[in-house]
């Protein structure tokens, strides 16, 4: 029996859950959109939203409620909800489950959403490697509609809402909100230039919110228990809820666990997780996906909510925790961390573009022993001029591992440039090989 | 344009404060105070992309710099563009976009005038602290007119971005991601695009560049001379660049001209013409049945003797002359006032006659003025655009542009009317942009029109104040179009009622309409009587005279306007007035200070019909290739041969210049000085490049010095000494003006046709009698295309690259009924011949159509038959029945 009562991943963990329709409702799902449907205003769902204190679980933890609450007003035409479901940061793989495990909870907090913002289409834009994920979806948005939640006139309120799984086709830069329209919309995955941002010209430039699948999971428990229980859980008011934080790494049992925001990483790594595999002591962590700067053993005490990671310097992000033991080569793992980010890369902007592909040539070099003293400066100085100038956030993702790497374990990186310097000191110089 | 009064906003940029329009972007408001911000993405043209992110800045209350292209003016808002941090900024953003290039400048086209070069200039040490491998990508064959080095982009995607957003082309991508990141067109053939050259001209390094001149030249090699595009009436201002006499490239620069920088195929590829090796270089005269080479004075003096001999034994009423309106104003102005002083005679014309005399002629009746009452600014912010018989994109490329500009970027609604359908191909294609297009044959443009008509008679849309103004007339229409059925009109054009309900509404309700005519209807049976009509639509709908709104009929050739303007059509003085207008008259010959010749003018038909006669003795032909360019059925051959004596001022030895008795060679615009006049009557200045190929002689100095030899002297200094007398009997010949300004209708012309002169013909405009067509045949359209005008494009090594030759396209269906697959040859007939060609199967054409290039038509033309216009004498031939078969 977990220590703490789960929510999001209650029903799947209830034996013989399968997921279907039947067992949703059996379960008391769709009670919540029955709830609201046609019952209660528009705006006062979003006030209970806002009121609940949810915060998204994508990565950036904006204020859910806030946001929707960016469309403009007066509006009467076509707005569009996305269901953000490319989850690609490496070390999260929460929403997979949500998906593949109890896809009509997150079909529920979608309608509830389109609900509450106007919008009668939404789509859920799934990573293309979850081809199970979108089947089930599919089939679960089939019987919704079938079942009347889901299509024209829902539970014959009057109310329209469409829900279109779309499979994205393998960019993780598709997971950022503007490359994901634009994806959506059939184009080049790239991200947008904001402003102006979605709220106000979003998909085919029409008022659109895209929340994680996360976040929108959340909301049938919100109107089902009241905002004010959802506030008081975890550590309210900046970090209210639950998190599904996806533990991997050198840890006994990694997987998804559910708690409530504001327990410590090491409740998290050593009682949830199990602890360190082999029982060595632990090295590092990163607490919020790949995008998050790394942690080490000091911050283990360090609560997991929004406002505590970020003064230990570093993110609450996607909630992915990967966690390594003494002995890993942290020089390998910063280069391991860039490779992706160097992979992806969209290319839009200079910084970047081509600062991926500098520093990770950098790096490669001085883990093959063939670095500089004056690469670290150069790798600092590099990262400088990438984070804050990009056009979208990736930039300062992709900066976090060497910076944090750098900042913790220095003597790592000079280490292999020590090596490097004793080799080239046996080298010939260049103009005497030459003869 | 309109001044609307624009909400305005103040900041600081730099210490110095400014007032700019709401919405500009803080770039273009750094500009205004002479603040430049390093850019590499953007472009005024394009929408922002932010992507380099070059041009970052500080704004006071924001903690991140920001992209000063992305980020429009505040209230209030203090930039700083030169602080330590904006120079950190700039300094490291260029240090990244110059990582991975591969500093090849010393063999690079675009070294000494890129963008890199100079920033980095500015900016960077001279020294890299990049020592990691460069991106390298493998090198491949693009096209045979662009040539494409990856290494060298920085991936601004402003080509792609051009490519799509001004041109609506979208021949380009980014293709793999990263710094991998490669511009690239789409499959696995070579670029097939419509080759504008703006990805060339909009790419800040040299990434992409022209194969014309590739490695001939360093920047600063280059002589430049602003002057004017002559293969369509847009008008195009174009930058020859030459070096050793030499044409090298053409440039167009952001900002100059009427086309703002833009360039089709032709005006960017195609300057090559001129320099062709078959340039005429020196006099010929025939002697005993051979041109052979003579002096210019032994040619002169042979034509000046000629002259006056057979004047003097015939009189001056056997002359003729014809000049082709490609020539500058002063030629033609100075051409007409030689045939009517030195000859004698009213009996000239120019090309003009070909289609632009409709024009004009239409604008006259109903407007009172003869030039566009709008400008391409105008067309750029109408609301509602519609489109008759013009493939605008292929015939006037650039006001194309404008009406693309108007429909994406600013949401205009497009109706189109013409002989293509909305299909993607590698050439954009403005009916896909329309809201409502109607697929028309030559002879359906009228029933469509009438049928917009109906429209908005019967939906209620008609102008309110009209019926007070017009009873009469308006009940004449109301008449007219309630004797034509519905079903009629569905049978004739193909589309429902509803249709032409809907785009008559969408028409109607604007405040902002422009309708755009093309040869379709200027060069086709019943062009006035349908111009007309289409003035009736801007008239109901209350556009008619309102400000940014009127009937812009595109002239095809680039100096048409000016041709009728100088008085070189034949019913027309100076002015252009009317021949016996009498007043007219008196000023004219008042400021030539002799009298002007009596008896009457003739047109080009008339012309030949007379040489035909064997009534005329005596024929000068400027640039004009009656044999070369009229279908046999015109019988130009026949009627030349009648001629007593033919002279030829040309550039090439064509067919007619080979029957004449002397061929003088003149000059090309790119050796002369003078103005054309374009499309929406815009007068601009022509400057040479080069000196004259060979012997030859600018055109005016030729009229000139005859008309001495025959002892009418007409001596002027250069061409602005001409433009000066012009000046005295054309208005808005001040050059240079900024934009022009669209001529205002005359009151008492609308106040004439809508009183009366409507009446004249509006019975035989709104009657439609359907077309006898012989079963099974096709109606075979001669049109122009986008890779040729005029009558040199064939010679120019550019545009053959593009299309070298002629095929016929067919639509689908009816290639598949007649078995024939793209490449067959088949076989296109009827009563007056037969020609032989390649088929092409094209989904952009009708059923029931079939299209042939006109550059290409040499054994087509042989199909047309000419028909004249009773009312304006233009001879028309671009359309016929024809039988296909597959050749055996
Ligand atoms: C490079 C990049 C990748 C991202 N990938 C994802 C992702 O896979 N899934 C996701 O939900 N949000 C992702 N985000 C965050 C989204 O842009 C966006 O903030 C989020 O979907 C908003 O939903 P929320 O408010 O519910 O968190 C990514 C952001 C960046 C900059
Ligand atoms: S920061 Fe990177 S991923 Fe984001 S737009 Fe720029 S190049 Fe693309
Ligand atoms: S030349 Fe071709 S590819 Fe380049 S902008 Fe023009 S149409 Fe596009
Ligand atoms: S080819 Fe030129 S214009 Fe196009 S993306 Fe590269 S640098 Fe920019
Ligand atoms: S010019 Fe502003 S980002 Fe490129």
């Amino acid at each position: 029996m977990p220590k703490h009562e789960p929510v999001l991943l209650k029903n799947m963990l209830q034996p013989g859950y399968t997921g279907s329709l039947a067992d949703y409702e059996r379960a008391g799902g769709y009670q919540a959109l029955k709830k609201v449907v046609g019952k209660v205003a528009p705006a006062d769902v979003t006030a209970m939203v806002i009121k609940s204190g949810l915060r998204g679980r994508g990565g950036a933890g904006f204020p859910t409620g806030v946001k929707w609450n960016f469309l403009p007003k007066d509006y009467k035409g076509t707005k569009y909800l996305c269901c953000n479901a490319d989850e690609s940061e490496p070390g999260t793989f929460k929403d997979r489950q949500l998906m593949e495990r109890d896809p009509h909870q997150v079909l529920e907090g979608i309608a509830i959403a389109c609900y509450a913002i106007g919008a009668e289409t939404a789509y859920i834009y799934i990573r293309g490697e979850f081809v199970l994920g979108s089947k089930i979806l599919d089939q679960a948005v089939t019987e919704a509609r079938a079942a009347g939640y889901l299509g024209k006139n829902v539970l014959g309120t009057g109310v329209n809402v469409d829900i279109w799984v779309h499979r994205g086709a393998g960019a993780y830069i598709c997971g950022e909100e503007t490359a994901l329209l634009e994806s959506l919309e059939g184009k080049r995955g790239l991200p947008r230039v904001k402003p102006p941002f979605p709220a106000t010209s979003g998909l085919y430039g029409k008022p659109t919110v895209i929340n994680n699948v996360e976040t929108l999971a959340n909301l049938p428990h919100i109107v089902n228990r009241g905002p004010e229980w959802f506030a008081s859980i975890g550590s309210p008011p900046k970090s209210a809820g639950t998190r599904i934080f996806c533990v991997s790494g050198h840890v006994k049992r990694p997987g998804n666990y559910e708690v409530p925001m504001g327990i410590t990483c090491r409740e998290l790594i050593f009682e949830q997780a199990g602890g360190m595999r082999g029982d060595k002591p632990l090295k590092a962590f990163i607490p919020g996906g790949a995008s998050a700067p790394f942690l080490t053993p000091d911050h283990l005490d360090v609560k997991l909510d929004f406002e505590s990671v970020a003064q230990a310097g570093s993110m609450l992000g996607s909630g992915g925790v990967t966690v390594m033991e003494e002995g890993t080569d942290m020089v390998w793992a910063a280069l391991r961390l860039m490779e992706f980010f160097h992979h992806e890369s969209c290319g839009k902007c200079s910084p970047c573009r081509e600062g991926s592909s500098w520093l990770v040539q950098t790096l490669r070099r001085i883990l093959a022993k063939r670095g500089r003293m004056e690469d670290l400066e150069t790798l600092v100085q590099l990262c400088n001029n990438i984070a804050g100038r990009t056009v979208c956030a990736f930039g300062d993702a992709e900066v976090a591992p060497i910076l944090s790497t750098l900042k913790y374990w220095r003597p790592e990186y000079e280490a292999l440039i020590r090596e490097a310097e004793a080799h080239r000191a046996h080298e010939l110089p260049m103009a005497a090989a030459r003869h | 344009m309109p001044n609307v009064a624009v909400e305005t906003v103040k900041l600081t940029i730099d210490g110095q404060s400014l007032t700019v329009p709401k919405g500009t972007l803080v770039i273009e408001a750094a500009r205004q105070v002479g603040v430049m911000v390093p850019h590499f993405c953007y472009h005024p043209k394009l929408k922002p992309d932010a992507n380099c992110r070059m041009c970052l800045v500080e704004i006071e209350k924001i903690p991140k710099l920001q992209t000063a292209c992305s980020t429009p003016v505040a209230e209030g808002m203090v930039v700083r563009t030169a602080t330590t941090v904006v120079n950190e900024a700039h300094k490291s953003v260029l240090e990244f976009i110059l990582a991975n290039h591969p500093l090849d400048c010393p063999v690079c086209d675009q070294g000494g005038r890129c963008d890199l070069q100079d920033f980095s200039h500015e900016y960077t040490p001279t020294t890299s602290r990049f020592i990691e491998v460069k991106r390298v990508f493998q090198k491949e064959y693009f096209s045979p007119l662009i040539e494409k080095q990856m290494n060298r982009c920085v991936q601004c995607l402003r080509c792609v971005r051009y490519c799509d957003e001004v041109m609506d082309v979208k021949a380009l991508a980014p293709v793999n991601r990263g710094t991998m990141t490669e511009i690239k067109h789409f499959g696995t053939h070579e670029l097939d695009c419509e080759f504008c050259g703006g990805c060339i001209q909009i790419c800040p390094v040299g990434a992409i560049t022209s194969r014309l001149s590739m490695y001939e030249f360093r920047p600063w090699m280059l002589k430049r001379a602003d002057t004017v595009c002559t293969y369509c009436g847009d008008g195009c201002q174009i930058t020859l660049q030459t070096k050793d006499n030499q044409l090298i490239e053409v440039n167009s620069s952001l900002g100059a001209g009427r086309n703002n920088g833009d360039l089709c195929a032709r005006g960017y590829f195609g300057y090559h013409a001129t320099t062709h090796p078959d340039r005429l270089t020196t006099p010929l005269v025939r002697r005993d049945g051979r041109l052979v080479p003579a002096t210019w004075d032994e040619a002169l003096e042979y034509v000046a003797e000629t002259f006056a001999q057979l004047k003097l034994k015939h009189g001056a009423q056997v002359f003729a002359g014809v000049i082709t309106a490609r020539c500058t104003n002063e030629d033609l102005y100075l051409f007409q006032k030689f045939m009517r002083l030195a000859v004698g005679t009213n009996k000239l014309d120019s090309s003009a006659r070909y289609g632009q005399v409709n024009a004009v002629r239409a604008l006259c009746r109903i407007q009172g003025t003869h030039r566009w009452p709008v400008t391409f600014e105008d067309i750029a912010a109408a609301e509602a655009l519609l489109l008759v018989g013009t493939n605008i994109t292929e015939a006037n490329p650039i006001t194309g542009l404008r009406v693309k500009e108007a429909v994406k970027k600013h949401g205009a609604t497009l109706l189109t009317v013409e002989s293509l359908q909305p299909t993607v191909g590698t050439i954009s294609n403005i009916a896909n942009l329309a809201a409502h297009h109607f697929t028309a044959h030559p002879d359906q443009y009228k029933p469509v029109v009438l049928g917009l008509i109906k429209a908005v008679i019967e939906e209620g849309l008609a102008d309110q104040p009209l019926s007070q103004k017009a009873p009469a007339y308006l009940q004449a229409i109301r008449d007219a179009v309630h004797a034509l059925s519905w079903p009629t009109i569905e049978a004739a054009t193909g589309s429902s009622a509803a249709s032409f309900k809907e785009a008559a509404r969408a028409f109607a309700r604007t405040a902002r309409a422009v309708i755009i005519v093309g040869a379709g209807v200027l060069r086709e049976p019943g062009a006035s009587g349908l111009a007309a009509t289409l003035q009736d639509l801007l008239l109901l709908t209350g556009h008619h005279g309102r400000p940014g709104c009127g009937l812009a009929p595109l002239a095809e050739q680039n100096n048409d306007q000016g041709a009728v303007e100088m008085g070189t059509v034949t019913e027309c003085l100076p002015g252009p007035c009317d021949l016996d207008d009498q007043e007219a008259r008196a000023r004219v010959s008042a400021l030539w200070q002799e009298d002007l010749p009596q008896g009457p003018g003739l047109t080009i038909p008339e012309i030949l019909e007379e040489a035909r006669g064997k009534t005329l003795k005596a024929l000068y032909l400027v640039g004009e290739d009656p044999v070369g360019s009229l279908p046999e059925s015109a019988r130009a051959k026949e009627a030349l041969e009648g001629v007593e004596f033919l002279v030829c001022q040309e550039l090439f030895l064509t067919e007619t210049a080979q029957m004449a008795h002397v061929v003088l060679p003149a000059c090309s615009y790119a050796e002369k000085d003078g103005t054309f006049t374009n499309t929406e009557g815009h007068v601009q200045q022509v400057r040479h490049a080069i000196e004259p190929v060979g012997e030859s002689r600018p055109d005016w100095e030729i009229f000139s010095d005859l008309a001495g030899l025959m002892g009418y002297p007409l001596e002027y200094g250069d061409a602005k000494d001409l433009l000066k007398e012009i000046r005295a009997l054309v208005p808005g010949y001040n050059l240079p003006g900024p934009t022009p300004k669209p001529s205002r209708p005359d009151h008492t012309a609308v106040d004439r046709y809508l009183q009366q002169g409507y009446a004249e013909d509006l019975g035989e405009r709104y009657r439609y009698t359907p077309p006898v067509k012989a079963a099974g045949r096709l109606t075979l359209l001669v049109d122009q295309s986008l890779f040729h005008s005029g009558k040199f494009s064939t010679k120019a090594k550019g545009l053959l690259h593009l299309q070298a030759e002629g095929a016929v396209s067919l639509n689908p269906a009816d290639a598949a009924r007649l078995g024939i697959v793209e490449g067959d040859r088949v076989l296109l007939s009827n009563e007056l011949g037969h020609c032989r060609t390649t088929a092409k199967v094209w989904d952009r054409i009708p059923a029931g159509l079939c299209r042939f290039p006109e550059h290409f038509d040499q054994e087509a033309r042989r199909l047309l038959s000419v028909s004249i216009d009773v009312a304006t004498g233009v001879p028309y031939y671009r359309s016929a029945q024809v039988k296909v078969e597959k050749a055996q």
